[in-house]
Formats: C-alpha cells, sequence, structure tokens
C-alpha cells in the first residue's frame, strides 16, 4: 500500500510542477510588468524609480527565466500567490474568502444530485422498458442538453419573478449572517446545479444496476427466499453503486465548470464568479492562479480516488 | 419431436421466419446498411434527424427566408413583440429576432461542428499514429492529454480566452486545443486492441511503413466510434460557445450566434419583461443540441450491436 502511495504521488508531482510551469509561462507572457502583482500596490505606487529598480534586482526580475520560475514556485509553495492586479488585494485573501461559497454550492449540489440521480436510475433500471423508465430516459436526455445558464435563467423567471418565492441571486444580504438568513438565497442555485448533474448520475446508474441485475449472486438471494425489495435494494444496490460514487468522484471537473456559470447567473460571490470577472477584466494573476488552484485540486482528488479505489477493490495490485 | 418445436422462444421463431425469407430470397442481405435501417428504426434518433436538418436548412438558405437583416438596427421599433411584421418580435436594438436566430444559426453551427471536427483531425492523427506505433511518444502524448483533461474544459477555455482574445477564428482553435483529449484517447484505444489483430501482424511482415498500416488499413476499422464521437462533441461544442457567448467571452456581441442572442438575458430588466428576446433563442439551442444527442445516442446504438437499450 505505501509504494503504491508513494509511487502514485511521484507522478503527481511531475505533472504538478509542469502545470506550474506552464502557469509562469503564462504569467510571463501575458502583458504587464511583473513587478506590479509581486508586491503590495500601495509600495508599488509610493515608489520612486530607483527604488523600483532596487525591488526588480532584489525580486530577481533581470534573473535567467528559470531562476526567476524557482523563486516564484518558492514563493506560492510558502503561500504567497502575488496580488490582483486591479484591486490590489493578495491572490490568497481573494481565494480563501470566495472559497466557502463555491464549497457550499458544490457540496449542496453533489449531495443532493447524487441522491437523485442514484434514486432515479436505480427506478429506470428496476422498471425497465416501462412508461416511467422512457420518460425518465428522456428527461435525462433533455437534462444534458438545455445548457446549464438557461436552467438558470428559467428558474430566476419562474421562482423570483413569477411565484416571488426565492431572491434572485446573491449570497447575503446586508446585515445578515447565518445560514438560515443565507438559505433563501442558497437553494436556487443548489438545485439548477444539481438538476444538471443528476442527468449523467442517473444514466450511469441505471447502467450499472441493470449490470447489477444480470449477475449470479442475485438469482443466489433470489433463491435463498429473500423479499424481492431486499434482493434489488440490499444485495443489488449495493454492488452497483461503487462504479457510480467512483464516477462522480471523476467528474468532480465537471461539476467545478458547472460552478463557474451558475454562480455567474445567480451573482454566487465564490471563486467561479471571481474568475468570470478576472476573465473579464483580464486581471492575469488571478485567472492563472485560480486555473492552477482548480486543476491542483482535481489532480489531488484523482489521486485520493485512485487510492480509494484500490483499498476498496481486491483486484487491483498495490505493489 | 413436438416438445422441441415449444420450446422455441419468440426470438428464436423469429430467426427462423427471417431465414425462411432470406431463402426464399425475399429479403436480400442488405450488409452495407444494417446499421443505415437500425438507425432509422430508432425513433428518438429519426427524431433528431428531422429537427436538426430543419434548423441546419434553415441557417443554410437563411437569406431566403428572413424579410429582415439580422444586423440592421431599426430603433424606432425596438423591442416590438411578436407579430406578422416581425415574426418573434425585436430586440432592444429593433433588430429582427427571428433573423438573428435563423443567421446566428450558421455561426454557432460552424463553430460547433468546426471546432468538434478540428479536434476529431487532431485527436484522431496523433491517437492512430501513437496508439499503433507505442513507445516515447505514446507516452509524452499520454501525459499530455492527461493534464489538458485534468483541467476542468471551462476553465482551461477561460484561460486560453484571457491569453489569445476573443473571436471567432479563436475560439475554435481554442476548443481544438482543449477538446482533443477525449477523441486521442478513444483512438488510442480503439488502435491499442486493433493493434493484435493478424491482419496488421500481416501487413507489417509484408513491410509496410507504420502510416501507411495506422492511416490506411487499421483506422478505417475504428471509425463507427469516431463519428459518434464527432456528433457528440458538435453538442458540447455548441453548449460551449453558447455558454461563453452569454458570459460576454465567446463570439464579439455585434456578431449574431445563439449564445449572443441569449446574453440579453443577463439584464435582469429584459430577462423579466421580454421574453422573447432570449426563450427562443433558448429553446434553438436546446432544440438543436438535443437533436444531435438523439442522432449521437442512435448512431452509438446502430454503430455497435452489442449495447442494447
Amino acid at each position: 500500500m505505501l509504494t503504491y502511495t508513494l509511487r502514485r504521488l511521484l507522478i503527481l508531482i511531475p505533472m504538478l510542477l509542469f502545470l506550474s510551469f506552464l502557469i509562469y509561462l503564462g504569467l510571463e507572457l501575458t502583458p504587464g510588468d511583473a513587478v506590479s502583482y509581486m508586491i503590495s500596490p500601495e509600495r508599488y505606487a509610493t515608489m520612486d524609480p530607483a527604488e523600483l529598480e532596487a525591488v526588480r534586482e532584489a525580486l530577481g526580475l533581470d534573473d535567467p527565466f528559470l531562476i526567476r520560475y524557482a523563486k516564484w514556485l518558492g514563493g506560492v509553495l510558502k503561500g504567497d500567490f502575488g496580488y490582483s492586479l486591479q484591486s490590489g488585494v493578495p491572490i490568497r485573501d481573494i481565494v480563501f474568502d470566495r472559497l466557502p461559497a463555491t464549497l457550499e454550492l458544490s457540496a449542496g449540489a453533489i449531495i443532493i444530485s447524487t441522491i437523485f440521480g442514484i434514486f432515479f436510475g436505480t427506478i429506470s433500471a428496476l422498471k425497465r422498458g416501462s412508461i416511467g423508465d422512457n420518460a425518465l430516459t428522456l428527461a435525462g436526455m433533455l437534462g444534458v442538453s438545455v445548457p446549464r445558464f438557461i436552467f438558470g435563467l428559467l428558474a430566476i423567471l419562474l421562482f423570483t419573478f413569477h411565484l416571488k418565492w426565492l431572491p434572485v441571486g446573491g449570497r447575503l444580504r446586508p446585515g445578515y449572517e447565518g445560514f438560515m438568513d443565507r438559505l433563501p438565497h442558497l437553494i436556487m442555485p443548489t438545485l439548477v446545479l444539481s438538476a444538471t448533474l443528476v442527468a449523467g448520475i442517473m444514466r450511469y446508474s441505471r447502467a450499472s444496476m441493470l449490470d447489477a441485475m444480470n449477475r449470479d449472486f442475485m438469482k443466489t438471494a433470489r433463491s435463498k427466499g429473500l423479499p424481492e425489495w431486499r434482493v434489488n435494494f440490499v444485495h443489488g444496490l449495493r454492488v452497483s453503486l461503487i462504479p457510480v460514487i467512483v464516477l462522480i468522484a471523476f467528474r468532480l471537473p465537471i461539476l467545478l465548470g458547472g460552478t463557474v456559470i451558475i454562480e455567474q447567473v445567480f451573482q454566487w460571490p465564490g471563486i467561479g464568479s471571481e474568475f468570470i470577472g478576472a476573465v473579464r477584466s483580464r486581471n492575469y494573476p488571478i485567472v492563472m492562479m485560480i486555473a492552477f488552484f482548480t486543476t491542483f485540486a482535481v489532480l489531488f482528488v484523482s489521486f485520493l480516488i485512485d487510492l480509494f479505489t484500490a483499498l476498496l477493490d481486491p483486484r487491483v495490485k498495490l505493489d | 419431436m413436438k416438445d422441441t418445436e415449444k420450446k422455441k422462444t419468440r426470438l428464436e421463431k423469429k430467426f427462423d421466419k427471417i431465414l425462411i425469407r432470406e431463402d426464399t430470397g425475399l429479403i436480400k442481405n442488405k450488409k452495407g446498411s444494417r446499421a443505415f435501417r437500425k438507425l432509422m428504426s430508432n425513433r428518438l434518433a429519426v427524431a433528431g434527424i428531422i429537427i436538426v436538418s430543419v434548423i441546419l436548412l434553415a441557417s443554410i438558405f437563411a437569406p431566403l427566408i428572413c424579410r429582415y437583416d439580422p444586423l440592421k438596427l431599426d430603433l424606432r421599433n425596438k423591442l416590438q413583440k411578436p407579430s406578422m411584421e416581425h415574426l418573434i418580435g425585436t430586440d432592444q436594438l429593433g433588430r429582427d429576432i427571428f433573423a438573428r436566430i435563423v443567421y446566428g444559426g450558421r455561426v454557432s453551427i460552424l463553430v460547433g461542428l468546426g471546432s468538434a471536427l478540428a479536434s476529431a483531425v487532431v485527436g484522431v492523427a496523433i491517437g492512430a499514429y501513437t496508439g499503433y506505433k507505442g513507445g516515447l511518444l505514446d507516452k509524452i502524448m499520454l501525459r499530455l492529454s492527461e493534464l489538458v483533461m485534468a483541467f476542468p474544459q471551462i476553465i482551461l477555455v477561460l484561460l486560453l480566452v484571457t491569453i489569445m482574445g476573443q473571436g471567432l477564428r479563436n475560439l475554435i482553435i481554442i476548443f481544438t486545443l482543449t477538446g482533443w483529449g477525449g477523441i486521442y484517447r478513444m483512438t488510442r484505444a480503439q488502435m491499442l486492441s486493433l493493434r493484435e489483430e493478424e491482419y496488421v501482424q500481416a501487413l507489417r511482415a509484408f513491410g509496410l511503413n507504420n502510416f501507411s498500416i495506422a492511416y490506411k488499413h487499421m483506422l478505417p476499422n475504428a471509425v463507427g466510434p469516431i463519428v459518434v464521437n464527432i456528433t457528440l462533441s458538435t453538442a458540447m461544442f455548441i453548449l460551449y460557445e453558447a455558454a461563453l457567448s452569454f458570459l460576454g467571452l465567446g463570439v464579439p456581441l455585434n456578431i449574431a450566434t445563439w449564445g449572443n442572442i441569449v446574453n440579453i438575458a443577463q439584464d435582469l430588466r429584459y430577462l423579466q419583461f421580454f421574453w422573447w428576446l432570449w426563450v427562443p433563442g433558448a429553446i434553438v439551442i436546446s432544440l438543436f443540441v438535443l437533436g444531435i444527442n438523439f442522432i449521437g445516442d442512435g448512431l452509438r446504438d446502430s454503430a455497435d450491436p452489442m449495447q442494447q437499450g
């Protein structure tokens, strides 16, 4: 197990290094003076040219490219991600400020879509060929065909403007703090994001359940005289769940992508809307660093999933 | 004797009937069109073909069916409700929305299909050769594709938009750069399984060069899944174009595309009170993508006899 973990980690490290190199290359190639996002803007504004030159020297901006890259990487490892071009806020603060909102939204969406996706998929498989199955399959096709932001717009039109049940967007009204105050704002983006994710999970868990239903252990369970619900839900469902859970974990990048659009539609103050804002205003350091972090997160999660499935599945050789 | 007759299942009886009809020459063994006939018997796929052809033809023959220029401003008649004069009304600048949707289809479909074809060319060219040849190049390309696919695609697309700037041509290039991974991997997997076939070994023994074996002799056997992949990725790229244009980061706003038409709905006033500005565009995007997905699924089922609903 230890050697397996170490080997996986050793594959991860060169990929991350290469990734960080690409990100740094991007930062170097984009227009703008590198000093402007490496030191805090108050200092930048108050310095005269001679001082600036000294800082440039001290930061090593006249060094060869690879040495500059190594220094930048060292800073990133210590938590110095640079500064926003527009507001001058350290990028680290922006990320930590925005991250909880995104996590809240995506955690909610993944829980809801997993529960409903597996439920509908299993029902669909058990009632294969029925009207309900066909209706769910068609709904699933619709779910992957209608763009996410259109779901969002229709939800705003319906729940905010026609029914007047929910606020149009944002996360908190000024002066409110608790989770219960946030809840009305959270409902719509979470449900819309879930709705767009349910389709894929449903399709996959239907196939997985159909696969499980054809296995021999189901016949064994039936011949033992177990009631049908027990055969299906205890014996069948449990086996069909493993690949579905792995798929959901692997779909995390798609989830993150979905969050970007949904956050923008609902003005949700998360990483996604910050990212869009940075792209619009050509705030290169923020764009690069957010891309770096999300990819880092995805690579790390897929590393964890690999370990996890290796632990669960005795067929995967660990050494 | 009678017992065995009874034990035959419905399916076996059906086969018997077909065999008898084949023997008597009533049906010819139409081998080439088997997949096509199967596709045509799939109701959803036929519905998809109809939806897609209607929208496609309308876009191609746009000048024949539109009375208005999609770019012509007419501020006197702005925000008109749907009427006989303007079938779906006019937008905030007085442009005819029907014309904008029909002409917008040209650009949206061009971006979707163009990017799907371009990424297929890149992915298949790399995947076919490295999958057959193996070795260091194969390893490098595999790692590279892993890296590209580790990015959430929308993040990578937006990152490249920041660096390269907006525009129709840039968008197709960006989609190709970010989208070749999937079809590359699929082609590579196909080649890996084909590599062990005897005819490939025979060709190698004849002394044919690697390019000829990979592209001329092996690739045609992997064409089914590739076509399915192109179809489904066309749908995906149309969705991406729509999302990016909706954010105002895709095709420049002065060109009509389906995403740019829906873009107006970001303004809550238009979202709430002027539904005809964005709902028809949204419906057309969804319908077109739905149609393509129907066709893609139908093609997959008809190309792969192992897969049964």
